[in-house]
C-alpha cells in the first residue's frame, strides 16, 4: 500500500510543542500575536491549519476583545467554544476556536480554568451566540460564566445536580461506582420498593413446549412453524 | 282540513327527511374525494384498502366515529356544549332548504330565497362562538372567536357580491334567477368579478384551506373544537363539509346556471326526465367547484390570521362594492 | 354510569410521580425537590417553572406584564423539527419573548464516544443530524485523520464529498417541504420526500443503509462504488433537476407563501455572525461566509464553484439561498463525478488506532452550517475529549432575537426558515 503518511512532518509533532517554525502563511500571524500579547502569550503552537496559544481565565476575555476588535487580527467569528477537564486535581480547559478572513486556518485559544473554583468571565458580550455554548460548558462541566445573564442548564433538568462531562462523573450504568452516584434517588437501590412486586398479579406466560398438560403443536412433516401460523 | 295544506305539509316533510338524508352521503363523498385526490396530487396513494380501491374509507370513519367516546369536560357547561354541534349543523341543513336541485325539486321556494339563505348560514357563526365558550378552555374560547371574526367578515363580501347578479336578474327567487340564465346568459359571464369573491368568500366561510388557521393542526390551538370528541365532532366535521357542498351549490345555483346544462345540451327538459337531467347538471357543476377547493386545499398554504382580515376588510369588501355600483349604472343605462 | 363525586380527586400522574419522588428521596435522606411559595406557585400557570428564578434572563422572562399569557409549544409538535419546547410569551397574538427549553433529544453522545474507540465514534455521531447523516460522520473523520497523521486516498476523499453533497441536496429539499408544511402546504413535504427517497435508495447502494450510514472510516470510507450505485446515480441525476423544478413550481411564487415570508425574520448579516449563526442561514443575510472556500478541506479545492449569498435575510432569502444551494450541490456533484480517480477507498489504518496525544479541529460545511469537531487524543484507543460544535444548535440562538413583535402563527414558519435539527441540537 503507498505511503500515506502526511508528506509534511506535521505528523510527529502533533501534540509536542514546537519550535516556531510555523507556515510561512502564518508567520503575520504569530508576529501580530506576538506583538499585541507579548508576554501573555504562552505556549504558542503552530499546524498546517492552527495556531493556537493558552492563557489565563483572567485574561482570556481582554484578549478575545483584542483578536476581535483589532483591525489586524479582526476574528470576527467564534466557530466553538468547548471545555475540556484533565482529570481530578488540575484543570479545565475552554477552548475558544476563532476564524479571520486576514489570517489562514484556526486561531485556537486555550484558557485554563482552575479545577477547584471553575469560574471565567463571559464572552456574550462580544458574541451574543457564546450564550448557548457557555450553557453547556455550565451544564456539563460546571464552569461558570460570571456575567452571564442566563447560566442555567440547557440539557439536563434544571434540578440536577450533577456534571456529566467531567471526568469524574461516570456513566450511570456504572452508577454505583461514580462520587456523584445517586443524584437520581432511582439510582440508588436502596431506595428501591421492592415490596409492591408482591402485590402484582401472579400471571406466568408458559409456552406450550413447558406446559405440561398441552403438548406442543403438532406440524406435518416437512412443515415449518411459519406454515402453522394464521394466513396473513 | 284543507287538502292542499296537508299535501303542503307532507311534501314539506318529505323534502326535509331527504335533504337531512343527503347531507350525511355527500360528506362522506366529499371526504372521501378530498382523501383520494389530494393524495393523488401528492403522488401516493390515498386509502385503498377498505373497499374496492378504498371508496368505504369515508364511510368506516363515519362509524368510526360514532363508536368513539364522548367525553365533556367536568366543568363545561353541558346544555351549551351539546348544542353547539346542533346548531352548526341545522344551519347547514336549514340553509339547503333553497337550493334549487331541479326544475320544481326545491323543498322550499322562497320569494326571498337568496336572503333567507345568507340569513340562516349565519346561524353557525354561533354555533362556533357557543363551541367555544361552553367548553371552558380559554384555548378554544379564543380559537372560537377568531373563528366567529373571520365567518362574519367574510359574509359582508359574500353577499355583497351576488347582490349584483340579484341586480341583473331582478328577483331574489333561486328558481326565476335560474329561469332568467336560461333566457339570458349565465350569470358567470355578466358578473366574473362577482363569482371571483363569492368563491374566495365561500371558501373562508367554511374554512377551508387556505384560510383554515382556525383549525389548522400545526398551529397553536386547535381551535373551537378542541374538546370534542366523538359523533360531536363528527357533527361539526360533516357540518363543514355540508357546508362547503351548499356553498358550491348556490354558486352553481347563482352564477353557472344551476340545473341548466351548458350550451351543446338543451337547457332543460320537460316532466320526470327533465328533473333526473337537472338533478344530474346540478351536481355536476357542485361537485366540479368541491373538486377546485379541494385542489386548493392540496397546493395552497394558509394565509395568516391578520392576512385574512385584511383581505376582507380592504380587498374584498371593495371589490364587491365597486362591482356593485357599475353593475347598478350599467342597468340603468342599458335599461336592462 | 356511576356518578363520581366532584369532591374525589383523583392525583394527577405527575402528581403521584411527584409523590413516589419525594418518597424516595425521603427514604434516602434528601429533602423533597420541590421549592416551597415564593410567586412561581407550582404548575398553575402554564409555562412557569415550581422555582423561583434562577438567572436575570429566566427573571425577565418568566414575569408576566400585563395582558401577558405563557403559551406552551409543547415538546411534541405537528411540526417536525423534532422535541423542542418553546415557551413563548404571548401578549394576545403578538409574541413577546421567548425561551427554547432543549434537552429532550439529548444522549450524551460526546460522553459516550469517550468510551468508543474512534472507528465507533463515527457510528455513534450519526444520529445527531439525521438528516444529513454522512456530514456528522465526515468532521470526526477529517479530525481522527489529522490526529493519526494520515490522508485517505484521493478516490475515497472523491466519494466522500460526492455522498455529502447529495445528502445537502436532499436536506435542502427537505427543506423546501417542511416549511411549506409548516405554512399548511401539504404537497410539496412529499414531492421533497420523492427526491430524497431517491438520494436514500442511491446512498443505500453504495452504503447499504438508508438512513445512519455508518459508512466513514478513519482513512476512506468502507465501500466503493458499484455498478447499482452508479446506476441509480445517472438514473436521479437526470430526474433531479425536474423534481425540484416541480417542488419549486409550487412555493416560489405562490402569493400565500410570499407573503408569510418575506421580510419575516429578518436577520442582519451582523446579528448572524454575533449570534453565530453559519451556513445557509449566514449566507441569506449577505456574509460569504462558506467553510468549502474559507478554510478548504478535503478535495473542494480542486472543484469549482462560488459562494452564493442573498440579501435580505428574510426567510424567504433562506428559502432562495437553499434552491441556489441545491443546484450548486448539482454541479459540484456533476465535477465530482467527471474528476473522480481511480485508487483505493481506505487507507490501511489498524482497526483500534491509537494516535499520538494531541489536539486536533476540523470543521466542514453540513447543510446546516459550520459542524466542527475538536478532538483530543492520549494515545489511547478512546478519545480523551470528543466535543461537537453542531450549528443547528447554535442557530436556534436566533429564535429569540427574530421572534418578538410577530405573531404566533409565524412561530413555524421562522424556524422552518432556520432548520434546525434537534438531533443536533441535543446531541
Amino acid at each position: 500500500m503507498a505511503n500515506l503518511r502526511r508528506p509534511r512532518s506535521a505528523a510527529h509533532s502533533l501534540g509536542r510543542r514546537r519550535a516556531l517554525t510555523a507556515p510561512v502563511a502564518a508567520g503575520a500571524l504569530v508576529r501580530l500575536l506576538t506583538e499585541r500579547f507579548g508576554s501573555d502569550l504562552r505556549d504558542l503552537w503552530t499546524d498546517e491549519d492552527t495556531v493556537e496559544f493558552q492563557t489565563d481565565a483572567s485574561r482570556a476575555h481582554d484578549q478575545l476583545r483584542t483578536l476581535r476588535d483589532d483591525p489586524d487580527l479582526a476574528f470576527f467569528m467564534l466557530a466553538d467554544a468547548a471545555a475540556v477537564d484533565y482529570g481530578t486535581g488540575t484543570r479545565f480547559e475552554v477552548v475558544y476556536h476563532l476564524f479571520s478572513w486576514k489570517h489562514p486556518g484556526w486561531l485556537r485559544l486555550r484558557v485554563h480554568v482552575d479545577r477547584s473554583d471553575p469560574r471565567i468571565a463571559t464572552i456574550t458580550d462580544l458574541w451574543e451566540g457564546a450564550m448557548f455554548h457557555e450553557r453547556e460548558m455550565y451544564d456539563m462541566m460546571g464552569i461558570v460564566f460570571e456575567g452571564n445573564r442566563d447560566l442555567r442548564r440547557i440539557y439536563m433538568s434544571p434540578d440536577y445536580r450533577s456534571f456529566p462531562h467531567r471526568k469524574d462523573f461516570v456513566l450511570p450504568d456504572d452508577a454505583a461506582d461514580s462520587p456523584a452516584a445517586g443524584v437520581n434517588p432511582l439510582e440508588r437501590p436502596e431506595t428501591w420498593d421492592l415490596t409492591r412486586f408482591n402485590q402484582a398479579p401472579d400471571i406466568t406466560f408458559p409456552t406450550s413446549e413447558l406446559r405440561d398438560d398441552a403438548p406442543a403443536e403438532a406440524v406435518e412433516d416437512g412443515a415449518t412453524r411459519a406454515d402453522t401460523g394464521r394466513p396473513r | 282540513m284543507d287538502f292542499e295544506l296537508i299535501l303542503g305539509i307532507g311534501r314539506f316533510l318529505l323534502a326535509t327527511t331527504l335533504l337531512l338524508l343527503l347531507t350525511v352521503p355527500t360528506a362522506f363523498v366529499i371526504i372521501q374525494m378530498e382523501m383520494k385526490i389530494i393524495a393523488q396530487m401528492n403522488l401516493r396513494f390515498g386509502p385503498n384498502r377498505v373497499g374496492p380501491r378504498g371508496i368505504f374509507q369515508s364511510t368506516i370513519h363515519g362509524f368510526k366515529v360514532l363508536a368513539k367516546e364522548d367525553t365533556i369536560p367536568d366543568q363545561a357547561d353541558r346544555g351549551t356544549f351539546t348544542l353547539a354541534p346542533w346548531m352548526v349543523y341545522m344551519a347547514a341543513a336549514m340553509s339547503m332548504l333553497v337550493i334549487p336541485f331541479a326544475p320544481g325539486a326545491v323543498a322550499a321556494n322562497f320569494n326571498i330565497g337568496i336572503v333567507y339563505f345568507f340569513a340562516v348560514l349565519g346561524l353557525s357563526v354561533v354555533g362556533l362562538l357557543v363551541a367555544g365558550w361552553a367548553s371552558y378552555n380559554k384555548y378554544s374560547l379564543l380559537g372560537g372567536l377568531r373563528s366567529a371574526a373571520q365567518m362574519v367578515s367574510y359574509e359582508i363580501p359574500l353577499t355583497l357580491s351576488i347582490v349584483g347578479a340579484v341586480v341583473l336578474a331582478g328577483t331574489l327567487n333561486f328558481s326565476e334567477l335560474i329561469a332568467w340564465q336560461r333566457e339570458n346568459v349565465w350569470l358567470f359571464i355578466a358578473q366574473p368579478v362577482g363569482v371571483g369573491i363569492f368563491y374566495i368568500s365561500s371558501l373562508a366561510e367554511v374554512n377551508r384551506t387556505p384560510f383554515d388557521m382556525v383549525e389548522a393542526d400545526s398551529e397553536l390551538v386547535a381551535g373551537p373544537f378542541t374538546e370534542y370528541s366523538g359523533m360531536r365532532f363528527g357533527f361539526f366535521f360533516f357540518a363543514e363539509y355540508v357546508a362547503l357542498f351548499i356553498m358550491s351549490g348556490i354558486l352553481v345555483s347563482l352564477f353557472f346556471g344551476g340545473w341548466l346544462a351548458p350550451w351543446p345540451f338543451p337547457a332543460q327538459l320537460d316532466g320526470f326526465g327533465g328533473t333526473l337531467y337537472g338533478i344530474f347538471w346540478f351536481f355536476l357543476k357542485t361537485y366540479i367547484f368541491v373538486f377546485i377547493a379541494v385542489w386548493l386545499r392540496a397546493t395552497l398554504p394558509r394565509v395568516r390570521v391578520d392576512q385574512l382580515m385584511g383581505m376582507a376588510w380592504k380587498v374584498l369588501l371593495p371589490l364587491a362594492l365597486v362591482n356593485l355600483f357599475i353593475t347598478a349604472i350599467v342597468v340603468v343605462v342599458l335599461d336592462l | 354510569m356511576t356518578k363520581i363525586d366532584p369532591e374525589t380527586r383523583i392525583p394527577d400522574p405527575i402528581e403521584l410521580d411527584r409523590i413516589e419522588e419525594d418518597r424516595l428521596r425521603a427514604v434516602a435522606g434528601l429533602a423533597p425537590v420541590r421549592a416551597e411559595g415564593g410567586e412561581y406557585a407550582g404548575f398553575d400557570q402554564v409555562g412557569l417553572p415550581d422555582r423561583p428564578p434562577q438567572t436575570d434572563r429566566e427573571r425577565e422572562i418568566y414575569t408576566l406584564g400585563e395582558g401577558e399569557m405563557l403559551v406552551n409549544m409543547g415538546p411534541q409538535h405537528p411540526s417536525t423539527h423534532g422535541v423542542m419546547r418553546l415557551v413563548v410569551k404571548v401578549r394576545g397574538e403578538i409574541i413577546v419573548d421567548i425561551d427554547p427549553v432543549l434537552g429532550y433529544l439529548h444522549r450524551g453522545i460526546e460522553k459516550l464516544c469517550e468510551n468508543a474507540t474512534y472507528t465507533t465514534v463515527l457510528t455513534y455521531v450519526d444520529p445527531m443530524d439525521y438528516l444529513a447523516t454522512m456530514n456528522n460522520e465526515h468532521a470526526p473523520a477529517i479530525a481522527f485523520e489529522k490526529l493519526y497523521g494520515i490522508q485517505p486516498p484521493k478516490r475515497a476523499e472523491y466519494i466522500r464529498a460526492l455522498v455529502v453533497e447529495l445528502e445537502r441536496v436532499s436536506s435542502h429539499g427537505l427543506m423546501m417541504g417542511f416549511l411549506a408544511l409548516d405554512m399548511g402546504g401539504i404537497t410539496p413535504i412529499l414531492y421533497a420526500f420523492i427526491n430524497r427517497d431517491e438520494i436514500v435508495d442511491l446512498l443505500s447502494a453504495i452504503s447499504g443503509q438508508r438512513m445512519l450510514f455508518n459508512f466513514f472510516r478513519v482513512g476512506g470510507v468502507n465501500f466503493d462504488t458499484n455498478d447499482e450505485f452508479l446506476s441509480r446515480l445517472g438514473t436521479w441525476r437526470g430526474r433531479v433537476l425536474k423534481n425540484i423544478e416541480m417542488n419549486e413550481r409550487l412555493i416560489t411564487d405562490n402569493e400565500i407563501f410570499r407573503s408569510r415570508t418575506i421580510d419575516m425574520g429578518t436577520l442582519t448579516g451582523r446579528d448572524a455572525i454575533s449570534l453565530g449563526v453559519t451556513g445557509p442561514n449566514l449566507r441569506a443575510s449577505g456574509v460569504p461566509f462558506d467553510v468549502r472556500k474559507a478554510q478548504p478541506y478535503s478535495i473542494y479545492n480542486e472543484l469549482e464553484f462560488d459562494v452564493i449569498t442573498q440579501t435580505g435575510g428574510d426567510s424567504y432569502a433562506r428559502y432562495l439561498q437553499r434552491i441556489a444551494e441545491i443546484k450548486q450541490s448539482i454541479h459540484l456533484i456533476d465535477q465530482i463525478i467527471d474528476k473522480m480517480p481511480h485508487g483505493p477507498v481506505q487507507a490501511q489504518v489498524p482497526g483500534i488506532i491509537r494516535p499520538k496525544p494531541g489536539r486536533a479541529y476540523a470543521a466542514i460545511e453540513s447543510p446546516r452550517g459550520l459542524y466542527s469537531v475538536y478532538a483530543i487524543s492520549d494515545g489511547g484507543p478512546n478519545p480523551y475529549r470528543f466535543r461537537m460544535r453542531d450549528p443547528s444548535f447554535i442557530s436556534l440562538q436566533a429564535m429569540p432575537k427574530l421572534m418578538p413583535g410577530r405573531l404566533v402563527a409565524d412561530t413555524m414558519a421562522i424556524m422552518a426558515s432556520l432548520d434546525p435539527v434537534m438531533g443536533g441540537v441535543d446531541k
